[in-house]
């Protein structure tokens, strides 16, 4: 026994040494909710003061992600107020003139979604089967062409655009009525290509493209864009490169434009095409 | 002696607010994530006096992590830490004692001990008290490599800011002369 008080005399640097290390093992390893009470507890108030005072500094640093947070919020409340419930009011403006028949029909729409960035670019509208709106009919923007309705929902409908590159619009040009057609080269949302215009066309740069009533989709007239360049492919076809008329960029309100007789034009292009 | 101790106390809650509110909340993003960890306070400990009762040094050092372990959530971690560089301190002061040994004056720091003294002593005990650190954390020798180049970059950090305190203290020291 004497022996062993001795021992612990000789080497009380080292015991002490290993009973704290195993101190603050245990403390380690028995991390749980209670330890971290049980020491934090003694001293919670000290540090909570501190951390209080500290964070009035720190407050200022995250002022940039405390925005963020506070704009989503915003979003947040702003989806609750009564400016984002859908508005069912609706025009179709219709003009009766007893000299003509009425052909074509236009409803105001507002653009809820749009993208230019991808290779086939498509639209969707706040108006749907409700107000009238049904495939193939077209869109027009108040500066020129915008696209053709794809789908249609009750309160919505999708449209493709001029910028897909599935997509031709039938046009013309405006002083000598060549006919071609327009489509997108997947490229800048700003240009197009004009194709089908024969090469003894008088072509200028500038020239206004407008579509051409060949679809029967596209009241004719409306414009498409100017001609801003000029090549040729091949011996017989120019190639003409335009600038679109219509920044879909910026795209907000649309007219969907229905054709009242398309469907007797359509009866009557398919019996004569049953015939041959 | 009186004064000596307010002196130390002085420097320990000088030390652990430095720690605890600025070092601590270093975040770099990106690839250095993790490898710039400054453990400044373990200085407290170096300058602690040469002459220290051992036991009083353990403890000390033990509650120095302690402390430093309650402000992080880390109960043990630095505590474990810093109980073996206490336990280094005396027998490696021993070993590069000059010849007729301390004398009881002498302050443990750059202008005491000179330059390179200094800097072999602080290093030393730093890479000790920092090996000993990411181990307790990572608790695994995988990853071995990666976690000895921390302990690296993270000691050249804390040494760095070592001397850098010791050449502003220093030269305040001077100043009030």
């Amino acid at each position: 026994m004497r022996n062993f008080f001795v021992l612990i005399r000789k080497y009380n640097f080292f015991i002490v040494f290993l009973l704290l290390e195993v101190v603050s093992g245990v403390l380690l390893v028995q991390n749980s909710t209670y330890q971290r009470a049980a020491i934090v507890g003694t001293s919670n108030e000290l540090v909570g003061q501190m951390y209080a005072a500290y964070s009035n500094v720190t407050d200022y640093l995250i002022l940039g992600e405390t925005n963020r947070v506070l704009a989503a919020e915003n979003a947040r409340l702003r989806k609750a107020d009564s400016s984002s419930f859908y508005d069912p009011k609706f025009e179709i403006m219709k003009v009766n003139d007893s000299l003509g028949l009425q052909q074509y029909e236009y409803i105001s729409a507002r653009v809820i979604n749009n993208t230019v960035t991808r290779v086939n670019n498509y639209i969707t509208l706040d108006k749907g089967s409700l107000q009238g709106v049904k495939p193939d009919d077209a869109v027009i923007g108040s500066t020129g062409v915008v696209g053709i309705v794809k789908d249609v929902s009750e309160h919505f409908s999708t449209v493709m655009s001029v910028l897909n590159s599935n997509y031709k619009v039938s046009s013309r040009i405006k002083k000598n009525d060549y006919c071609g057609s327009t489509v997108w080269d997947g490229d800048s949302p700003q240009f197009a290509q004009l194709f089908d215009i024969p090469s003894h066309a008088q072509v200028t740069v500038g020239d206004t493209i407008v579509t051409s009533a060949f679809s029967g989709i596209y009241p004719q007239g409306v414009m498409v864009g100017r001609v801003s360049e000029i090549g040729t492919s091949g011996e017989s076809f120019k190639e003409i490169k335009l600038r679109l008329s219509t920044d879909f960029q910026k795209l907000s309100y649309v007219y969907v434009v229905r054709n009242l007789m398309k469907a007797e034009r359509d009866t009557l292009e398919a019996k004569t095409l049953d015939v041959k | 002696m009186i004064g000596e101790i307010i002196t130390q106390l002085i420097r320990f809650i000088l030390l652990i607010f430095v720690q605890v509110l600025v070092l601590n909340q270093i975040e770099i993003s990106g690839e250095l994530n993790g490898f710039i960890i400054p453990n400044l306070y373990v200085l407290f400990l170096l300058m602690l006096p040469v002459n220290i009762n051992k036991i009083l040094l353990l403890f000390i050092c033990f509650l120095t992590g302690l402390t430093v372990d309650i402000f992080g959530g880390t109960a043990g971690m630095h505590a474990s830490a810093c109980l073996v560089l206490g336990f280094f301190r005396p027998g490696f002061l021993h070993l590069i004692a000059p010849r007729e040994g301390y004398e009881t004056t002498l302050k443990l720091n750059m202008a005491g001990m000179g330059g390179s003294t200094f800097l072999i002593y602080a290093s030393t005990l730093i890479l000790i008290h920092h090996l000993v650190l990411f181990l307790v954390e990572a608790f695994t020798f995988l990853n071995f490599f990666e976690l000895l180049l921390r302990v690296i970059t993270c000691s050249i950090s804390t040494l760095l800011l070592t001397v850098l305190s010791q050449f502003l203290t220093q030269r305040n020291r001077e100043v009030a002369k």
